[in-house]
């Protein structure tokens, strides 16, 4: 009987070893920093290595010092319309860069979806190419392009269509951050199409335009619902980080674009109140998280 | 329901008659992809009604023939006119054919009604005639239950009916089917080509099918192209096929047949004798088209169930006679198949209908036998 | 913020300078972090050559980051060069260990005049020694400048905070420093306020002077203005004295017709200090103190300054210093504007909490 036991419980536990991996690495990776994070975010600040109070150092510790965790931060986040808008400005500024890579990415995809098949592979290493170079000094290279003495307008001169003392005045706007997000973000959206339409069935069409529809509609009624899945991939894949964004509105946006990430800087760097910047991170989460947690949800019932 | 109309099919012969125009018309086709000739030359007539079969290996360029008629491809040189209107230039959405792909090529996201009414909302057609037109196909497929469901959620024989229904859905003038069956299994397959023929007669609707199994063209269609290298090898009906192939291609593809190769040494009346050196036996059978001259290097084709398979020498004078040694026996229920190995080495194939239960005594291995057939069971055929 | 960014950069460009001399003291290690572009390299050559120890030099171009890694702890650095409000606020962290005086015999050579001012940040200056020195003031392209309005008063605040005087410049493109510290205390004192005022009242006044200008300063930046001014981009710029000197040397160097000058203004201007201070948890504190003594020996520390173009706090190096950037008076201001000078004091939490906002209202309108 003993040994019987021993042989039953022993694949059991393997079983469970191989179903916790995954748990544990979220455990690891996600829920110990956040919930580090989180515990922050009830702290206040002090001058103090580290800058807030209380500090725990245990788990005994943990007990003793809750009572002086505090929502504070939170509440202090409503009181200042500065992070409402911010939050707001980045949410903006993130669909309507979605909504740009999906305008932008979409057609690429498609080209190089429909493209021969010996030229697919590499087309796709055509566009994760870029990542081969760092990210910063291909948003630098942005600079060089839009500034209003840069490459653009001297080729606006060239053409003609700008007079010789006239510039671009992009460099330095919005409308930079949105050329330098969409730049930045592109495979991020084409790649997730690529791999929806890349599967698309091409009778299916031939299917559409037997039965009497022609191609425009066809891709309105065949090829663009059954690109959804790489589509909201991609827009997810795209929205969630471009919200967080600090690096491409500092380097290409005017001092006016406010952002979220640049707010949360402040916050860390400026003030050096890391209670309240973990707050708005921790609120920045919840946002992000919420929807996507709703639609899937949806997405399973559906 | 379907009504049994078989007799009205036999009369059917619209090719037979000079005065009828064709439905469609392949002129002189040529289909190149690069260096490589799908389809070379071609001229075909199909007419209206009728169900024609494009039957051939693959590669044989039938259905690159299909996809040009429906507006997938297009020739290289020649025309296609369909009921005498020139269709080149005319995008596939306004062709007045279906097609009902190998593939299926359901929608995936759209439910089995959303499929059958796709057609139909190009068409621009309203709402209610649209509900009445599928709930019409969905009973015609025997499909009303599923009418919610998506394609996923079907098995493969009801994936090839919403696929039958969606392509009969707008009443086309040609239906075309490629490979419409051969995703399914022998016995499904061969319930569904019957019903194929049933939903055609019912319809009244010309059926271009494309198929690379003969029982199934020979069953279905009232005539057969005969396709190799792009080029048709001949045109009839399933038994002219069958019974008067006009080459050793056709013959060799069409059914189990015996090949066996002489030479000619004399015509009279459309009567060839054919010595066989090879198994040394001389053979008087009927010339097959295209002219025999004496001395022409040809071969004897028979079919195996035409060969008659004894123990017993056969009378004095019996014209055609083979003698050999049963080398292999296949029993398949209802027929038998005898491998019979003549003097030279080679193997002549007998099929017997087993029509008792009980033999005496049967034909078994290594008796000695005499296979024989009456002078026109065979044909001959030029090299 | 953008600091941050190029921070990043200039980590990666990897000016992290080892040098080692021989097969010496391989062992021997100091880790130095300061500001980026602000010392001449040969002088750590010198220093690894002298004591067999191999420098780690690390940069950086923001203060609030390095404050950030302090406070955080475990930085690894031995040496690391801070801004006096910011040294006073990480000495009441328990950031720095006090200097062991004995170990450091060229204190001696110090100026008393820096010591004394420095002390104010650091009392009884027990736990830092002033590196370099400069004023945060106005840097113009002269011909530009006159070019626009020939009778411009590029001597005052004036310059820059009056909007129908700046407004003038905007199309010849205008920078402030993206820096609240140094802004909101110069804004202070052009409206003759107390320029280290604490108080949330005074601050958003200022506050509001800056939001007047804003719609004619094209962008607010810790440091392009020195490229912006030197090609001729911009046509001021509010920034450090050293830095729009580099811009001017840049510009003479390219002889691209661009001539900048560095002016205090008149109303007088935030005198900076930039000091070095050992880490509590230095890993190499002997190390650090013999860096430190090395950087207050005349020769070595006149020669940074040559190089960087900014003051130094040692009276003895000021003979071994080139004639022309000791008699600048925008670099060794005389006694007179020298006294005009101010400095300021620590922001605690609810004061920085108010000065970053403040600064992010002028920034974003918001």
């Amino acid at each position: 009987m003993a040994e019987r036991r021993t042989r039953d419980v022993k694949p059991f536990l393997g079983k469970w070893a191989l179903v916790a991996v995954p748990y544990l690495w979220s455990l690891l990776f996600f829920l110990a920093p956040f919930l580090i994070i989180f515990k922050i975010s009830l702290s206040e600040t002090a001058i103090a290595m580290p800058p807030y109070t209380p500090v725990i150092a245990g788990v005994s510790d943990l007990w003793t010092k809750l009572s002086d965790f505090t929502f504070d931060n939170y509440v202090f986040l409503t009181e200042d319309p500065l992070y409402y808008s911010a939050y707001l400005s980045s949410l903006r500024i993130a669909l309507v860069s979605t909504v740009l890579l999906l305008i932008v990415g979409y057609p690429i995809a498609y080209g190089m979806a429909r493209a021969p098949k010996s030229l697919r592979n590499a087309l796709v290493m055509a566009v994760i190419l870029p990542f081969w170079t760092s990210f910063l000094i291909r948003v630098y290279a942005w600079i060089g392009i839009l500034k209003p003495e840069g490459l653009l307008t001297i080729a606006l001169q060239g053409l003609g269509i700008l007079g010789p003392n006239e510039q671009v005045h992009i460099y330095n706007t919005e409308i930079a951050v949105f050329i330098g997000i969409v730049y930045s973000y592109l495979p991020f959206m084409v790649l997730p199409l690529y791999a929806a339409l890349e599967k698309l069935d091409a009778t299916l069409l031939e299917a559409a335009a037997d039965l009497g529809c022609p191609p425009t509609k066809s891709f309105w009624v065949i090829t663009f619902p059954l690109s959804l899945p790489g589509v909201i991939a991609g827009c997810f894949l795209c929205f969630i980080p471009i919200v967080g964004e600090f690096v491409i509105p500092d380097l290409l946006g005017g001092s006016e674009t406010l952002m979220i990430g640049k707010t949360l800087w402040a916050e860390f760097f400026n003030n050096r109140d890391w209670p309240v910047s973990s707050a708005v991170a921790v609120v920045l989460l919840i946002i992000l998280v919420v929807p996507i947690v709703i639609f899937q949800n949806q997405q399973k019932k559906a | 329901m379907i009504e049994a109309v078989g007799p009205i099919k036999r009369k059917f012969a619209p090719w037979d008659d000079p005065a009828l125009k064709p439905f469609i018309r392949f002129e002189n086709v040529t289909k190149r992809f690069g260096d490589f000739t799908a389809v070379d030359n071609l001229t075909l007539d199909i007419y209206e009604r009728e169900f024609f079969a494009l039957l051939g290996p693959s590669g044989c360029g039938k259905t690159t023939l299909m996809r040009m008629l429906a507006g997938f491809e297009q020739p290289t040189e020649g025309r296609i006119l369909l009921d005498g209107k020139d269709l080149s230039g005319i995008p596939p959405y306004k062709r007045p054919a279906n097609m009902m792909f190998q593939s299926y090529a359901l929608f995936p996201h759209m439910t089995v009604e959303g499929n059958i009414a796709f057609g139909l909302k190009q068409e621009g057609m309203d709402a209610t005639s649209i509900a009445t037109r599928v709930a019409e196909m969905l009973e015609l497929v025997k499909l009303e239950k599923f009418a919610k469901r998506k394609p996923h959620q079907l098995s493969g024989g009801q994936r090839q009916r919403v696929a039958l229904a969606r392509s009969l859905a707008k009443r086309p003038k040609v239906l075309l089917l490629d490979e419409p069956l051969g995703a399914l299994d022998k016995k499904l397959r061969e319930e569904t080509q019957f019903e194929l023929m049933d939903i055609q007669m019912e319809l009244g609707m010309t059926f271009l099918i494309v198929t690379h199994d003969q029982e199934e063209a020979m069953t279905v269609s009232d005539r057969i192209a005969v396709m190799n290298h792009g080029v048709i090898a001949q045109i009839g009906t399933a038994s002219e096929i069958y019974e008067q192939p006009a080459s050793r291609y056709v013959a060799d593809f069409v059914g189990d047949i015996n090949l066996i190769d002489g030479k000619v040494t004399a015509v009279a009346d459309g009567v060839a004798t054919l010595r066989c050196d090879g198994v040394d036996a001389t053979i008087v059978a009927e010339a097959g088209p295209g002219g025999i001259a004496v001395g022409a290097e040809a071969s004897f084709a028979i079919r195996p169930e035409k060969v008659q398979i004894a123990m017993e020498p056969p009378p004095a004078g019996t014209p055609n006679v083979l003698a050999g040694e049963v080398w292999d026996i296949g029993y398949l229920g209802d027929i038998s198949v005898y491998r019979v190995r003549l003097a030279g080495g080679s193997i002549v194939k007998a099929t017997v209908a087993n029509l008792t239960r009980i033999v005496e005594r049967p034909i078994t291995w290594e008796d000695k036998v005499f296979l024989t057939w009456p002078v026109d069971a065979g044909v001959i055929l030029v090299k | 913020m953008t600091k941050m960014v190029r921070q990043r950069l200039l980590g990666a460009a990897a000016l992290t300078v080892a040098l080692a001399t021989g097969a010496v003291a391989q062992d021997k290690v100091v880790n130095v972090y300061n500001w980026s572009d602000y010392v001449d390299e040969s002088v750590l050559q010198e220093f690894t050559k002298e004591t067999g120890i191999k420098v780690v030099y690390d940069v950086f171009d923001n203060q609030d980051i390095v404050e950030t890694k302090m406070l955080a702890g475990g930085s690894g650095y031995d040496v690391v060069v801070v801004t006096g409000p910011f040294l006073a606020r990480q000495i009441a962290a328990g950031v720095y260990q006090p200097l062991d005086k004995s170990k450091l015999p060229n204190l001696s050579n110090m100026w008393p005049e820096v010591t004394s001012r420095v002390a104010e940040y650091d009392p009884g200056n027990q736990y830092g020694v002033d590196y370099m020195w400069g004023t945060t003031g106005i840097g113009y392209n002269v011909e530009k400048i006159k070019a626009i309005m020939p009778d411009a008063p590029v001597n005052s605040w004036d310059m820059v905070f009056k909007p129908e005087i700046v407004s003038k410049f905007k199309d010849c493109g205008v920078q402030f420093l993206d820096a609240s510290e140094e802004l909101i205390p110069a804004a202070l004192k052009y409206l003759g306020k107390n320029p280290d005022s604490k108080n949330a009242a005074d601050m958003e006044e200022a506050g509001k002077l800056l939001a007047s200008v804003k719609p004619y300063v094209q962008k607010f930046h810790s440091s392009e203005y020195i490229n912006a001014l030197a090609n001729g981009d911009i046509c001021l710029a509010v920034g450090y004295s050293g830095d729009i000197l580099q811009a001017r040397n840049r510009a003479a160097e390219a002889k691209n017709g661009v001539t900048i000058q560095y002016v205090i203004p008149k109303e007088g201007a935030n005198m900076w200090f930039d000091i070095m201070a050992i880490p509590k948890d230095a890993p190499n504190p002997d190390a650090a103190h013999a860096f430190i003594n090395f950087m207050m020996k005349p020769d070595v520390i006149a020669k940074s300054s040559n190089y960087v173009a900014y003051a130094n706090g040692n009276l003895a190096s000021q003979k071994f210093i080139d004639p022309a950037i000791l008699s600048d008076v925008s670099i060794y201001p005389d006694q007179e504007t020298l006294a005009n000078l101010f400095s300021t004091t620590p922001y605690d939490a609810k004061a920085q909490r108010v000065l970053t906002r403040v600064w992010t209202s002028v920034k974003t309108g918001m």
